[in-house]
């Protein structure tokens, strides 16, 4: 069903962890790590977000292009999908299947603008094809739900409206891992809240029980994001030019 | 298959492989984004199939929005009221997608017209209250989903065959649908939806939210046409973008149901058009005659009641899906049934419905049928229709319903002629070649009685000479011609 969760495509295909953190073997032949796997998939997600600035679509349409990014990688290949014509054609489909219709040419005359690496470059017609290909590594399920939808309600509730901002950004943040693959979305958003909560020191444990919410699983999400938030600042360009040079070297 | 003995584009060796599970049997329609046609699983010949073929558009805009719409949600829901999506394929070389769907034989717009046309009869209320209700127990289901369908009409409406679900209701043609929970943009910016015959008074008079009370209007249209075969409220179109104002539409709706007031619909003083005053819609009086007289029920019947409750003005007030199926009318005899064709009491005459004709002429590709066979030529034009051979020369399937209905019924004669009522500027302009063999649109004969003997025989089998319609597929015009 299309927008109840519990029957939806969306949470009849979530994985686990294991299942996320395979480097495809075509990408390992390249040398591609577990790491640079995760590193390439942070930065095409950012790749995503920049893009998608500039094009002025909302955040749900990045949200669910990420996701796409992100479930097309736990099965194909970065070699075969090469992220830097993948990333701008998912958020060309997440732009049709969100209903806010962005034009490839805009995609690739922001494409030239970003970014001056010519690797990056491509054409209109190369992403319709990869739109195709999306279409057909997705098995065509499209539906994607997203922790916003019940963002503002439980923010409200849990008495963090101050908070709104600090918690908006954790939830963007969230889609540079791969959590939505993972998780039920309303659990990476109740997680959002107790990283806040604890950010802030707000006691909101009474709150919590009574939501009768999966708490182990929040409080490992919100371990997550914190580890991320630590292991992040250690990231440099080096290292994702290092990682995504793996993929460009002939073999 | 003898018809494709001239086909020459239609070899299976040439075939995507995933087509190769499938017999083509032959076009049943034609639109804006493409093909459908009907094949056979080749492992299962009993089962039938309608492929949808989307064309990759010449602007590179990539898969239409509406094949994605159409996919995202028929992918997720599952109904025994709503079509079902068995399978998507791509064709990488020509970029084309392909929706395979269960093929239902039938559809309202052929039932009704059958009965007003042919059989000179009325629906058995068996059959109205069984398509009613299994129409209402789809939309229920999509409506606590959350999907609006934005596009019910007669023609979207299909009934199964022959079969384990002979008779069942079948909603089609989800490419206007969408979820409507939590909309990043107005609903209105999605463009005009709804033909407008079918269409609800507050997108009439320019709402920019509007809700799943939307569909039920379009529900109660077509009640009312199932019990008098003629469609209730037949306004003439305003083509115009965007989002044109349509006074006749509005003025055929006041005319059988009075004029809505502020008091019985307080939103009404927001709509725009209501507040612009367009043309003096609030000013007009009208004299109503009472919707009983139009549908000839007697005001005090179950039928006539939910009919109302449907045709509310204000849609905070009309009907849901999910009361209406809670309706007295559908707990009285006779009591309604799964199979909608065929009433439970022995005895009682069965009406044979046309099928959908087939054009076994055209290939997946859609190109072979271009090719005029040359032995038919020459009758055309003893037909007096003045040329068109291209097309005169074979039946073509109507295409169906763009925005109303009356186009619709003049494209099937512009597939084969050109039209009779000229009211479809855009259609008349997507035929090319035929504007320019019937300049001054005179109107023309159709169908059977301009088919050349020979051709008749011909698809005698294949196509009931009665039947030019098909079903259920989107919006769509004749383009290739």
């Amino acid at each position: 069903m299309a927008t109840n969760f519990w029957t939806s495509t969306h949470y009849k295909a979530l994985l686990d962890q294991e299942e996320v953190d395979v480097v495809h073997n075509l990408d390992k032949q390249r040398g591609i790590t577990l790491e640079d796997f995760k590193l390439i998939k942070l930065h095409m997600t950012n790749y995503i977000a920049r893009l998608a600035q500039n094009v002025k679509v909302r955040q749900r349409v990045v949200a669910t292009a990420v996701t796409y990014m992100r479930r097309v990688y736990a099965r194909r290949s970065m070699t075969e999908y090469d992220p830097r014509l993948l990333a701008p054609s998912c958020l060309y489909l997440a732009s049709k299947s969100e209903e806010s219709t962005v034009q490839a040419r805009l995609l690739v005359f922001y494409i030239k603008k970003i970014y001056s690496d010519e690797k990056y470059r491509c054409e209109i017609k190369e992403i319709l094809e990869m739109e195709m290909k999306i279409l057909e590594a997705l098995n065509y399920y499209l539906i994607v739900f997203h922790p916003y939808h019940a963002l503002p309600q439980l923010v409200q509730d849990a008495g963090m409206s101050d908070a709104t901002q600090l918690i908006w950004g954790l939830v963007n943040d969230t889609y540079k891992m791969d959590l939505i693959l993972i998780h039920p979305p309303h659990l990476i958003g109740l997680a959002c809240i107790y990283v806040a909560s604890v950010l802030k020191e707000k006691d909101n444990t009474p709150w919590f029980e009574d939501l009768r919410a999966d708490m182990n699983t929040v409080k490992n999400i919100a371990m997550e994001i914190l580890d991320f938030y630590d292991t992040h600042k250690m990231i440099t360009d080096e290292r994702v030019n290092a990682a995504m040079h793996k993929l460009t070297i002939r073999i | 298959m003898s018809n494709r003995g001239n086909n020459s584009g239609s070899g299976s060796n040439n075939r995507p492989e995933w087509l190769q599970q499938y017999d083509l049997i032959g076009k049943i329609g034609e639109g804006t984004y493409g093909l459908v046609f009907l094949a056979k699983i080749k492992s299962n010949r009993s089962k039938s199939i309608a492929i949808k073929k989307f064309k990759q558009s010449k602007d590179g805009d990539g898969v239409s929005p509406t094949a994605i719409r159409e996919i995202m949600l028929l992918r997720e829901i599952s109904h025994d009221n709503v079509v079902k999506l068995v399978n998507v394929h791509i064709n990488h070389v020509d970029m084309s997608l392909y929706l395979a769907f269960d093929y239902a034989e039938y559809d309202l717009y052929e039932i009704i017209r059958h009965h007003r046309d042919k059989v000179n009869q009325s629906i058995n209320q068996y059959t109205v209250k069984s398509i009613l209700w299994q129409l209402l127990n789809g939309l229920n289901y999509l409506h606590s989903n959350w999907i609006m369908h934005r596009d019910l009409k007669p023609s979207n409406i299909l009934v199964m065959g022959d079969g384990e679900e002979q008779g069942v209701v079948k909603i089609a043609d989800f490419g206007l649908a969408r979820i409507y929970q939590a909309p990043l943009k107005p609903l209105s910016d999605n463009g005009v939806v709804v033909t407008i015959w079918y269409r609800a008074p507050e997108l009439l008079l320019g709402a920019k939210h509007y809700t799943s009370a939307v569909d039920m209007w379009a529900v109660g249209c077509i009640f009312a046409e199932l019990l008098t075969l003629k469609p209730l409220f037949q306004g003439q179109e305003v083509k115009a973008t965007p989002n044109p104002f349509q006074l006749d539409q509005l003025d055929k709706i006041f005319k059988v149901l009075g004029h809505p007031t502020v008091d019985k619909w307080p939103t009404l003083a927001h709509l725009p058009h209501w507040q612009s005053d367009q043309q003096h819609i609030q000013g007009h009086k009208y004299e109503s005659p009472g919707l009983y007289s139009v549908v000839h029920l007697p005001p005090k019947v179950p039928a006539y009641d939910l009919l109302c409750k449907m045709l509310e003005y204000d849609p905070r007030k009309r009907i849901t899906a999910a009361q209406a199926l809670e309706h007295e009318y559908f707990r009285m005899e006779p009591l309604p049934g799964r199979n909608a064709l065929v009433p439970p009491q022995p005895g009682e005459k069965i009406v044979n419905y046309p099928t959908r004709p087939v054009d076994t002429n055209t290939d997946f590709e859609g190109t072979a049928s271009l090719q005029p066979a040359p032995q038919a030529s020459g009758n055309q034009m003893s037909g007096g229709m003045g040329g068109t051979h291209i097309m005169g020369n074979r039946n073509v399937p109507r295409p169906v319903h763009m925005v109303g209905g009356m186009q619709r019924i003049q494209q099937q004669q512009q597939q084969q002629n050109m039209s009779a009522y000229n009211l479809a500027s855009q259609a008349a302009a997507g035929m090319g070649g035929g504007a320019a063999i019937n300049p001054g649109n005179i109107p023309m004969q159709r169908g059977v009685a301009a088919q050349p003997h020979q051709q008749q025989q011909q698809q005698h089998q294949l196509r009931r000479k009665d039947g030019m319609g098909m079903s259920g597929y989107p919006q769509q015009k004749s383009r290739r011609f």
